[in-house]
């Protein structure tokens, strides 16, 4: 369980979160199952449904593992492009259990 | 790739969409009422209006976006596809194709005529039937207008404001600011609430759109909240990050009408489900968890423009909508690409190896790749397989002068590269093969076009036109049969009122067919019209010296004097009331081509012309023999198969014809060497070699030749590009060791022995 112990990993997104950037995100998630995890979107200009499927995916994904997701420094577009999709931002923003 | 580049293969799509469009509006026209036809021709016009804005061609946007109004009409069931309806858009698609055409090259268009139709289709759009239908269609053209109560401004006012053309870009205003409701002032003042239900497919994102977008673009109509639906969603590990899992719920408070809301999901419409409708007093949205959307989303805009300046904005998403429309383009072609690369079963194998190790997902991907090459390299790739071959030919021979045995690694080796050169030039071969599909669709234009001008009704009635040829063949053909569609409409078919007097249909109908025959193809002209007149045909030969006025001549032969030269001298065309314009033209054509064309007729019940053309005009497989001392070389398509005869199988019959019997059958013998007069008595044919051949009529004749030297491909050069045309021969090669060889036309051979015969300045004597 080195992992806990190193604490929360990080992931800054990319400004465009588009198509292209959707696997990558989707790989880079994966890859952290098991640990804390903050999201840095204080980057991010665009933002597509598709990398927002796979952050909302992660969400849960951290919720049944049990473990903290935070997006945190959410950039103006981040933020209005997921309250234009439906997609609840305080659920991203905060889940830690 | 420069922006001249961009706009070429934006015609190049163009005429692929016109095509769509036509083949559409005549699917239509013949009582297809599929949503999916009237689809394919809304989308036809559509993405040409949607590119012709971003290069700024506003005469073209104009009017597609006019027409565009009006098929979306018959796209909501709010105007009936009437042949009057579709007359009016089958011209307008003509139009549209000249509006292309002169945006292209510049050339100048019938403005007189595109306003006119401009006006018939806003009519149309309006409900107003054409006036020569407005007794059999009193159905008002606004019948699905809901009539919302919440919405005292329905549809129909919004409707009578739609087909104004737009000035600028053309496409559907999307509002950019709410500051103006007042300025852009819509009927109702408050507004209607629409739910809206909309859930995106995979194709979407993959065509470049972008869901996010289509919302942010709707939130501008009006007031929204909305409501994701993630059920879709699978967990993390199961996702695949570039399906489409979310849905929405949307619920709009708007002055707009529904047909604007629509419009923001134009370009994705056929890639995600979409509801629009107005809202129930009791919504079944307001169970739901609706977030109200941020008004202000210009910092939305700002991330995807460089520039602030809201100029910049809109043509960045011009760009995106060119690039949306040509990306579905994209996928459409390769769609058609892929069905045509199914269809070919020559390339088959050679595909198939290539796609052994992939699967059947890998395989469709690599079906989207295709790319879009200048056709003379294409050309030029063609020659040089053709020198290929015969240089391959010539090494072959000279290796087999220096190894009679034939076992040495060079004939190995040899032998191996003759496979290769034979796949290689298939495949090359494969594309440049094309269907006749676009060929046959401008005659359909031609036949509108005609038969308007001399007040008849004609429907066209294509067959096969997916039939493949060679492309080279396809751009050589439409000449000639625009010339016999001509001479169809204006001579063929007689007018309603002799039609109905006749008691046929007053509607005539001219049917154009493409097949594959014994390797070549087929291409047959029938009318239903009062077929040739041969009495005045024979009189007008006559009195142009063209045969003797005491000839004996067959039906046959009479029917086929007008494609005699100097019979179109007629003084007055319209006198003959068959044919007769210009018909040696059109022969002279399809013989360039290496083919041939002849006419039946039926008096009272039309006329038939078969045309019958090589399908490639580059290579054949060839039996090369040996005819009086020359060398020949005989298509392999032609000949069924080859035999010894013996004395007691052949018969005289009547004065100078003979007879070879074959499993208790008879057939005509013809001595080629003499057909061609390179020798002037019949060689003895037991000493020679029979070649069955059946011609395209269905007959079988046996050929004479002195000997069979080998089978070959061969390269096709014209002899009428060289030389000039000789009855009898199609066309020369280059054999192995550097001469020139002349290939035979079959038929031309078989006909003249039937009599027919030929000039005596086609000997061949002296040329060989």
């Amino acid at each position: 369980m080195a992992a806990k112990k190193a604490g929360p990993a990080s992931v800054k997104l990319a400004a465009v979160l588009d198509l292209n950037e959707a696997s990558n995100l989707h790989g880079k998630l994966v890859s952290m199952r098991g640990s804390d995890i903050v999201i840095d979107a204080s980057g991010v200009e665009r933002v597509g449904v598709q990398c927002a499927q796979v952050l909302v995916a992660g969400v849960k994904a951290w919720e049944d593992d049990k473990k903290s997701f935070l997006v945190e420094k959410a950039s103006d577009a981040f933020q209005k492009t997921m309250q234009l999709i439906g997609i609840n931002h305080e659920n991203l923003v905060a889940k830690e259990i | 790739m420069d922006m001249n580049e961009i706009k070429e293969i934006f015609f190049q799509e163009c005429e692929e969409q016109l095509a769509e469009l036509e083949s559409g509006l005549l699917k239509l026209n013949d009582g297809d009422r599929d949503p999916e036809t009237v689809n394919a021709v809304f989308r036809a016009v559509h993405s040409i209006k949607g590119g012709a804005g971003a290069f700024g061609l506003d005469d073209l946007v104009s009017f597609a976006h006019v027409f565009e109004t009006t098929l979306d009409c018959v796209r909501s069931n709010k105007l009936e596809p009437t042949q009057d309806v579709l007359k009016v858009m089958l011209k307008s698609a003509d139009v549209l194709a000249d509006l292309v055409s002169a945006s292209r090259d510049g050339s100048g268009v019938d403005e007189s005529r595109s306003r006119g139709l401009v006006k018939e289709l806003e009519a149309l759009a309006h409900g107003e039937m054409p006036s020569s239908s407005a007794h059999e269609a009193p159905k008002p053209a606004a019948k699905a207008a809901p009539a919302p109560k919440a919405a005292p401004a329905p549809a129909p006012a919004a409707k009578a404001e739609t087909p104004k053309p737009t000035d600028d870009s053309g496409f559907q205003p999307i509002p950019f600011s709410f500051d103006g409701f007042g300025e852009d002032e819509e009927p109702a003042i408050e507004g209607s609430v629409y739910e809206v239900s909309f859930k995106p497919r995979r194709e979407l994102y993959s065509k470049g759109n972008e869901a996010a977008l289509l919302l942010r673009d709707l939130s501008r109509l009006g007031e929204m909240s909305i409501n994701c639906d993630t059920d879709a969603l699978p967990a993390l590990d199961k996702m695949d990050p570039e399906a489409s899992y979310f849905s929405w719920k949307i619920s709009i408070r708007t002055t707009k009408s529904e047909d604007d809301i629509r419009a923001v999901f134009e370009f994705a419409e056929w890639d995600c489900d979409l509801e629009v409708k107005l809202a129930e007093e009791a919504s079944s949205n307001e169970e739901l968890p609706m977030v109200p959307v941020p008004f202000d989303l210009s910092i939305l805009d700002d991330s995807s423009a460089s520039d602030e300046d809201e100029k910049a904005v809109q043509s960045s998403a011009d760009e995106t909508v060119a690039a949306a429309v040509s990306a579905a383009e994209t996928a459409t072609s390769v769609t058609k690409a892929a069905s045509r690369a199914s269809e070919k079963k020559e390339s088959a194998a050679a595909a198939a190896a290539a796609a052994a190790q992939n699967n059947a997902a890998a395989a469709a991907a690599a079906a989207g790749q295709t790319i879009r090459v200048d056709l003379d390299r294409v050309d030029r790739l063609i020659n040089l397989v053709g020198e290929l071959v015969i240089n391959q030919a010539m090494l072959s021979q000279s290796v087999i002068e220096n190894d009679a045995t034939g076992t040495s690694a060079v004939n190995m080796g040899l032998e191996e590269l003759q496979q290769l050169t034979r796949e290689i030039q298939d495949s090359v071969m494969a594309i440049r093969a094309q269907p006749v599909k676009p060929v046959f669709q401008r005659m359909s234009r031609i036949v509108r076009e005609v038969a308007d001008m001399v007040g008849k009704s004609i429907r066209l009635v294509t067959e096969g036109e997916n039939t493949e040829v060679d492309k080279t063949v396809i751009d050589k053909l439409a000449e000639p049969l625009t010339h016999m569609i001509r001479n169809a409409v204006d001579h063929g078919i007689e007018t309603p009122e002799k039609r109905e007097a006749a008691g046929k249909n007053p509607e005539g109908t001219i049917k154009l067919t493409a097949k594959h025959r014994s390797g070549r193809i087929l291409i047959e002209l029938q009318d239903d019209g009062a077929g040739i007149n041969r009495e005045r045909v024979r009189q007008k030969a006559v009195d142009n010296d063209i045969i003797a006025a005491d000839a004996n001549l067959s039906d046959d032969e009479i029917d086929n004097l007008i494609f005699m030269a100097g019979f179109s001298t007629a003084d007055k065309i319209s006198d003959i009331s068959g044919r007769g314009v210009g018909m040696d033209v059109v022969k002279r054509s399809i013989q360039a081509l290496g083919g041939r064309i002849s006419i039946s007729s039926r008096p009272g019940h039309g006329s038939t012309f078969t045309m019958s053309l090589p399908l490639t005009l580059a290579v054949l497989d060839g039996m090369v023999v040996t005819v009086a001392g020359q060398t020949l070389v005989v298509p392999l398509t032609a000949i069924v198969e080859t035999l010894q005869p013996e004395a007691s199988a052949i018969h005289s019959f009547g004065a100078n014809q003979r007879l070879i019997s074959i499993r208790n059958s008879f057939c005509p013998l013809v001595d080629v060497g003499r057909v061609l007069n390179y020798r002037s008595t019949q060689a003895n044919p037991v000493e020679g070699v029979a070649l069955l051949v059946e011609s395209e009529g269905g007959g079988q004749r046996a050929l004479m030749v002195d000997a069979i030297q080998g089978q070959r491909q061969v390269v096709i050069k014209s002899l009428e590009a060289n030389y000039t045309h000789v009855p009898g021969i199609a066309a020369a090669t280059i054999l192995g060791d550097g001469r020139v060889a002349l290939i035979l036309d079959v038929d031309a051979v078989v006909a003249a022995s039937r009599g027919q015969s030929m000039k005596p300045e086609m000997s061949l004597a002296a040329t060989g």
